[in-house]
């Protein structure tokens, strides 16, 4: 990988304190991500890869350790790290078009001009007809559609999705990662991805990151050099799913063990 | 795109109609019900009265015609109609309730986003809250000029509804919808202006119809103490006074009625917000 490098995390290292513990969540993490980029952390649950896409969006502060985008540093967040969220986390009082608007109204954007952007990406993740409706109208998959359109209104560097189809039926979520994958094709957009399901990243990402569990550190990276669209049902997509699967489940077999262990202290 | 989404609409009302056949059934029996129980009610009262046998306890249809009659003839001690009073308890209310609002909602969404504000302006709230707005009274007379010695009653009343349901409304967001705000380009500054105040405004149109409910508790407490200007409360005390009890509880009446009519009008536009939002 010789891109050009989009977001750069040196030495990063995420720890929670609370009142009477404080828990190590990322430790000492370096990835780089190239521009254009499709990208997926994979983890087991609780194992902190949220916690590094909350802190590439500036949502967290490091411990330690700096994250950079375009070689500047993340202080905060920002309308040019857009991220989408497994919840959702729409606007319930704004329409589908309204909810893809904000960020551009936010920006001031005239009215005549962010309601064009908006038809423009509302056609893009095929919500076309729903413009006035609200969230609590649609289903799942459509309300993730407004989601990755609200994020992409505002012409973004980089969609940092959170586990995005992780609350939709195994049908909905199939024809949502082929439609992403259309998305980022059009847009060219880079996409830092997390997921705990190994099919979901590998039908995906270009690079796949294995983190460790708790505190999360990267196991193992791949690249994945299949063609698109994949099929995987196909045999070289089952070897690899073989394979990543089995450091996965080496580092749930660990978090299981340390969670005994602590237990019986 | 137009076709598709009419065609989604006819699917939409077609399903529509089919459901609300069923609700109308249903409501109207929910409407009988609640009539048939106020009938009952009323049966029940004259049968006690009539047992009783008590001035202080007229009969329903002596209270009915007095009530009537307060709409035609002006009071012995003012000499105004009913709907006078009326309109002077409600303007006194719709002071209290605009001032209240103006006051309690800024402050609620600042208790509610800021630590700092909550901390300092909790204490004092949470002193002043239990005292009953009646306590108030006295002062309130001496203090300010009417209407605002009745109207800062209603206002004790609905401030402190308003005030809490501000405040657990802001509590209430879910913080994930404030991280995508944030992720979007929303700053400290446009924060509470763009989601806080739009998400919190079901719970407090919930606080609103609360507050109404007491404000019309407090107007009619305020105006028997003493009140110029005529008002429901005062025509209330004033008929039992010189004992002319069926006058007295038509006055009740009135005031039961305007209240319903008032929380309920609420209760309404609450719904409705809440729906048009998309909000429940």
């Amino acid at each position: 990988m010789d891109g050009n490098a989009l977001i750069k995390i040196e030495h990063l290292t995420k720890i929670f304190d609370s009142d009477d513990k404080s828990v190590s969540a990322i430790s000492n993490l370096n990835l780089t991500i190239e521009e254009g980029e499709f990208i997926t952390l994979l983890g087991p649950s609780g194992c902190g890869k949220t916690t590094i896409l909350r802190l590439i969006a500036g949502l967290e502060i490091p411990s330690e350790g700096i994250i950079y985008e375009r070689g500047e540093k993340v202080e905060g967040p920002g309308p040019n790290r857009g991220m989408v969220f497994q919840e959702f986390a729409l606007f319930p009082w704004r329409t589908v078009i309204k909810n893809i608007e904000f960020g551009l109204e936010i920006q001031g954007m005239p009215k005549e001009k962010r309601r064009e952007i908006a038809m423009h990406y509302i056609d893009l993740v095929n919500l076309e007809g729903f413009e006035n409706a609200h969230p609590n109208e649609l289903s799942g998959g459509m309300k993730q559609r407004v989601g990755i359109a609200r994020a992409l209104a505002n012409e973004p560097d980089v969609l940092l999705m959170d586990e995005p189809f992780g609350s939709l039926d195994a049908q909905t979520r199939n024809i949502m990662q082929r439609e992403l994958l259309g998305i980022w094709q059009k847009t060219n957009k880079t996409i830092v991805f997390v997921t705990h399901s190994v099919d979901e990243a590998l039908y995906l990402s270009d690079r796949v990151v294995v983190l460790t569990s708790r505190p999360a550190t990267i196991k193992k990276e791949i690249s994945i050099d299949l063609l698109r669209p994949r099929d995987r049902a196909g045999k070289e997509f089952a070897k690899l799913r073989h394979e990543i699967l089995g450091e996965v489940e080496e580092e749930v077999t660990k978090a299981i063990a340390s969670e005994r262990k602590k237990e019986e202290s | 795109m137009n076709k598709k989404a009419s065609k989604a609409q006819k699917n939409r009302t077609f399903f529509l109609s089919f459901f609300k056949v069923k609700k109308n059934r249903d409501r109207l029996i929910h409407l009988g019900i609640s009539i048939l129980a106020v009938i009952i009610f009323i049966l029940a009262w004259d049968l006690y009265a009539q047992l009783q046998n008590k001035p202080y306890l007229p009969r329903p249809h002596m209270v009915f015609d007095a009530l009537i009659a307060s709409f035609f003839n002006r009071d012995p001690f003012s000499q105004r109609y009913m709907g006078e009073h009326i309109l002077a308890s409600m303007v006194r209310i719709l002071y209290g309730f605009i001032i209240a609002f103006i006051l309690a909602v800024p402050l609620g969404l600042l208790m509610g986003w800021s630590k700092h504000v909550h901390n300092a302006g909790n204490p004092i709230v949470e002193l002043i809250r239990p005292i009953p707005p009646i306590a108030w009274i006295p002062f309130a007379i001496v203090f300010f000029d009417e209407p605002f010695d009745t109207a800062f009653i209603v206002f004790l009343g609905i401030f402190f509804p308003v005030l809490i349901n501000t405040i657990f409304g802001v509590k209430r967001i879910d913080p994930i919808i404030i991280d995508a705000a944030k992720t979007l380009g929303v700053t400290k500054r446009n924060m509470l202006q763009k989601v806080i105040f739009p998400a919190v405004i079901p719970t407090l149109m919930t606080g609103i119809r609360i507050g109404l409910g007491i404000g019309w508790m407090c107007i009619v407490a305020a105006e028997m103490v003493g009140v110029t200007g005529g008002g429901v409360g005062f025509y209330i005390s004033a008929m039992a006074d010189v004992g002319r009890y069926d006058d007295m509880f038509a006055g009740m009446i009135v005031i039961g009625i305007l209240g319903f009519i008032t929380v309920g009008g609420a209760s309404y536009i609450e719904r409705r917000v809440s729906r048009w939002m998309g909000m429940r």
